[in-house]
């Protein structure tokens, strides 16, 4: 059974099932529920993501209640969630069971759907050792929310440990080798001098010729890793790398000062489209001080003479009984998002593939901003920007607290999505 | 990076070359600037080529055309417009400038170099055709390019410091700062409004590269470079040792000598630590320097404000010494300000008897309102010092709000815990500053729960807590809490015990007094103990135990008005927000 028939499958029951009937896992027993409200009166969104993950991880079954109150959470009334809940200071609510019926009445009868979570993903972070954890917005909401991750990076993606984990992070992760493209115009900077220290060592010490090749290399191992099953976020640069380097295979797309080489100025015409996740046909960039790859980047936010204004994106409606892996992806108290820039900020519409969802984009404009798409047995979410709490973040900026964004609509798209692969049989083939 | 000189060029052309825009253009053009400005960038490119169709040589319409393109990427369309431009006769400023420009942005190459070469053949000797190619390099960040640009304008310019601006710039963007310093002294000999860039650019250096941008610095003769080494080492986090390298290197004129320690306390004000101590101590040291090299009412002011700056440093010597100069606060006619700083300073060094005298000689002199103000400051002056009677002698016919606050802690030093919660509450909780009607909030608290009319140990203990005997104070504190049931002031004692062995650093005596508050017989006072006691263990490194504390306090306590605070604790506890 494909991944999305199962949940289809076993979304419906849960949501047509007579409160009596119900399957023991799905909260079928007597006595009160926690109910927590994701709309405007939960007092902390991104904490309620956690106090979900928690209970998957203490073997609670989970209803995530699609379009329900912002995506609310209900799960039998237990005193460990009750305690996690009066610690983080997240709303509850404690419906009896004649309310619940009439809940789930309500779900049937409208585009909503209760969505059975199963168990807690095995999240991994891929960053290097030595990345500030403000600095990924992941990291900070899995942090803040309280869901436990861990970090990998080159050597244990190299060695397969991928397959060991559910969910796979990238931030701004340039697979392209090519340092963020900030090499000349960041020259000296010691993060920068580090930071190509730091790969060029692990390129060696992996046995490969040189940064680049390296990197797609790595970028293949976590392309096989979704292709098996598995479920990948990405955001900022790492979307639009990933995919050059699976393109790019045996096509020199890395400046001289990566890889010794110029790149090719005939790349975009001999790139492997059929190879990448979410794009194809994309112009590549070729100037090495110009820091941008290609136009798959709708705001180019580094290179001044073609930097788009930010807007505000909008989060598409899906059919919650039809369509449940997207619209759990974009369950929010808010439709419209201020927008926020990233090395790559948006995804041009000229640039994806035919069959990518868009899961938001900003209307009018050129570029969508939140993108899903399946890949073998797993699938992929790609989304654009840094911080969405920090729309001009610089480098060496103070980092976010999110305990002064504890709404955070753009934030709660990510928890979103560390929440989506709970709703799903484990199928890695390991 | 920036492109301070190609602004200046562009503004400078627009403001040449506007007058030359004659009248029956003036629509079109006004045209285009108002859709520029409403962001319809196509319309107004549109509205400034009707005018270049008439007029090639507009140079307003050329450059209005140009700002309307470039946010259009449509640069490449300038080239036709540009050269028509040259040849209708266009300012070179202009005309080649705007060619340079665009060939940059759609393609520098052969191109580029010929409009520059043309340039410079039509301006022997002028830097600015050099100066624009090089601006287009930095922007596209191309800085081979800069460099070789930069290169070929000094041979042929015959001037090693030709394009010393850009040169930094390009110097400091590959990391070559000592480099960037060199190149910055030229450009400021050449103009000194170039020193606010130098700094700005030379600021960020890594702490590394800074000894030898110093060095250099200091190796030039001319003084600037010296002047702006301090003005760096005061960024950098010494301004006292920044303003002893500006003082080391003034002119010998006064005026001049003035304008520069101006521009060092301009900078001493902009620097991220203007309000740390030796930020304080250099500007005052700054102000004392400028109030000798000036007479009258300026070298008067100069030393107020000097003597101001010590008294916030702490260092009241000098702050007397100031003012002693300037003879403020003794003369009958001193300003209100004047006796004011003196009266701080002579509170701060614990000198009641000479502030009151002070205060008293100007009387005549300062506002009623003023007047009472200081007055209540000598007043608590005394009542530190333990001389309660003379204190609340100074404010016996003070009935303002403000006058019942300092008597209720006046009352309060006495032991007398009735009058000074009758006092302290009838002050309400809007008077004096924010901290004030914080402390004193504080302070009610503790008083309502002890139900006793007198406790002159408590009144001692918080008079040694004035005269900064905080081991007194804290043995007092502690000795009558052991006098109080927990829930009539014991354990709110205790936890100010804590907290001023907090403030010592003795963190196991603050541990100790907090754990000793947090008792459930007094839950009014348990809340804020677990609370310090979570925050504590945090900053000790001792997370489990904090998590655990805190995790206690928000479940036990849901309902207090702590809970936000203690959760977080929590969240700094767990990692899981940065550390503040």
């Amino acid at each position: 059974m494909k991944r999305r028939d199962f949940v289809r499958a076993a979304a419906g029951a849960a949501a047509l099932a007579p409160l009596g009937r119900l399957p023991r896992f799905l909260g079928g027993r007597a006595g009160p529920w926690i109910l927590v409200p994701m709309d405007d009166a939960q007092s902390d969104h991104l904490k309620a993501y956690g106090l979900a993950y928690r209970a998957l991880e203490r073997g609670v079954r989970v209803e995530w209640l699609i379009n329900y109150r912002g995506g609310s959470f209900l799960l039998p009334a237990e005193s460990a969630a009750a305690r996690d809940a009066a610690l983080n200071g997240i709303s509850t609510e404690a419906p009896d069971d004649g309310r619940v019926t009439r809940i789930r009445g309500e779900i049937q009868q409208g585009n909503m759907d209760a969505v059975p979570l199963e168990k807690a993903p095995k999240v991994a972070v891929y960053a290097p050792p030595n990345a500030a954890p403000w600095d990924d917005a992941v990291t900070m909401a899995l942090d803040y929310a309280g869901v436990k991750y861990e970090k990998v990076w080159d050597p244990e993606v190299v060695a397969g440990k991928l397959p060991t984990f559910d969910w796979l992070h990238l931030h701004h992760e340039d697979f392209t080798g090519q340092y963020s493209k900030f090499v000349l115009n960041y020259a000296g900077a010691p993060w920068l001098s580090e930071m190509i220290q730091r790969n060029t060592a692990m390129a060696k010490q992996l046995g490969f010729a040189n940064v680049p090749a390296e990197k797609r290399a790595v970028a293949q191992r976590i392309s096989g890793f979704v292709e098996r099953g598995g479920f990948l976020f990405a955001m900022c640069t790492a979307t639009e790398t990933l995919d050059l380097a699976l393109a790019s295979d045996g096509v020199d797309i890395a400046a001289a000062y990566a890889d010794g080489t110029p790149m090719d100025p005939d790349a975009a015409a001999k790139m492997h489209w059929d190879r990448a996740l979410a794009f194809q046909h994309a112009q590549l960039e070729l100037s090495p001080t110009t820091p941008s790859y290609s136009d798959i980047d709708g705001h180019q936010v580094n290179a001044p003479d073609r930097r788009q204004p930010l807007g505000s994106f909008t989060l598409f409606g899906f059919s919650a009984k039809i369509d449940p892996v997207a619209s759990m992806l974009v369950q929010n108290h808010r439709q419209v998002i201020p927008d926020f820039y990233g090395l790559t900020t948006s995804f041009t519409r000229r640039t994806l593939k035919p069959a990518v969802t868009v899961l938001a984009d900003e209307p009018g404009a050129p570029w969508t901003k939140y993108i899903h798409g399946e890949h073998g047995q797993g699938t992929w979410t790609f989304f654009g920007g840094h911080d969405p709490e920090d729309p001009q973040h610089q480098i060496g900026d103070a980092p976010t607290d999110l305990s002064l964004h504890p709404h955070s609509p753009g934030y709660r798209l990510i928890l979103n999505n560390v929440l989506f692969p709970a709703a799903k049989k484990k199928e890695l083939k390991t | 990076m920036r492109r301070l000189p190609g602004a200046i060029t562009l503004l400078a052309a627009i403001t040449v070359t506007g007058a030359r825009t004659t009248r029956a253009q003036q629509p079109a053009l006004a045209r285009g600037l108002d859709l520029e400005r409403q962001g319809s960038f196509a319309a107004a490119a549109d509205a400034y080529r009707s005018v270049l169709a008439a007029h090639a040589a507009d140079p307003a319409a050329l450059l209005g055309l140009e700002r309307a393109l470039v946010p259009l990427n449509r640069s490449g369309e300038l080239l036709a417009p540009a050269r028509a431009a040259i040849a209708a006769g266009v300012s070179p400023a202009v005309g080649y400038a705007v060619l340079v420009r665009t060939w940059s942005a759609v393609g520098p190459g052969d191109s580029l170099r010929a409009a520059v070469e043309h340039w410079a053949a039509l301006a022997p000797g002028d830097e600015a055709p050099y100066r624009e190619w090089v601006g287009a390099a930095i922007g596209r960040g191309d800085r081979a390019a800069a460099q070789a640009a930069i290169s070929l304008a000094r041979r042929r310019l015959g001037r090693a410091d030709a394009l010393a601006p850009e040169a930094a710039q390009v110097a400091v963007a590959e990391g070559s700062w000592t480099t960037g310093a060199v190149e910055w002294i030229a450009a400021i000999r050449q103009m000194s409004g170039f020193r606010f860039a130098a700094l700005a650019m030379l600021s960020p250096a890594p702490e590394r590269a800074r000894p030898d941008i110093l060095r250099q610095l200091e190796q030039d003769g001319s003084g600037e470079g010296r002047r702006l080494a301090g003005t760096l080492v005061a960024r950098w986090g010494d301004p006292v040792g920044g303003f002893r390298l500006v003082a080391s290197s003034l002119p010998t004129e006064n005026g001049e000598a003035v304008e520069r320690l101006n521009q060092f306390l301009e900078a001493l004000q902009l620097s991220p630590a203007a309000a740390a101590t030796p930020a304080r101590q250099a500007r005052g040291m700054t102000l004392e320097a400028i109030a000798a090299r000036t007479s009258g009412a300026a070298a008067a002011r100069a030393r107020m404000l000097a003597a101001q700056a010590y008294a916030d440093a702490g260092d009241a010597e000098a702050a007397r010494r100031m003012f002693d100069g300037a003879g403020a606060g003794r003369e009958p006619a001193a300003p209100a300000s004047a006796v004011g700083t003196a009266v701080s300073v002579l509170l701060g060094e614990g000198r009641a008897d000479e502030a009151e005298r002070r205060l008293q000689a100007a009387r005549a002199g300062v506002p009623p309102e003023e007047y009472a103000s200081l007055a209540r400051r000598v007043a608590w002056g005394w009542a530190r010092r333990g001389e309660l009677s003379r204190a609340e002698s100074m404010i016996a016919a003070d009935s303002t709000v403000e006058g019942l606050a300092v008597a209720g802690r006046i009352a309060l030093l006495r032991g007398d815990i009735r009058g000074a919660t009758a006092r302290l509450r009838a002050a309400g909780p809007y008077t004096g500053t924010r901290e004030e009607a914080s402390a004193r909030a504080s302070l009610l608290a503790l008083l309502q729960r002890i139900e006793a009319d007198s406790a002159p140990a408590i009144g001692a203990a918080f008079l040694a807590l004035e005269k900064g005997d905080s081991t007194a104070a804290v043995a007092g504190f502690v000795g009558a809490a052991g006098k109080l049931p927990p829930d009539r002031g014991g354990a709110e004692l205790r936890l100010l015990a804590g907290r001023i062995e907090l403030a010592r650093g003795r963190l196991p005596d603050a541990e100790r007094l907090f754990r000793a508050a947090d008792q459930e017989a007094a839950p009014a006072t348990a809340p804020a103990a677990e609370l310090e006691l979570g925050r504590l263990l945090v900053s000790l490194g001792r997370r489990d135990e904090a998590v655990s504390t805190l995790e206690h306090m928000i479940l036990t306590y849901s309902t207090s008005a702590l809970v936000p605070q203690a959760r977080r604790a929590l969240d700094e506890a767990r990692g899981a927000v940065p550390r503040t």
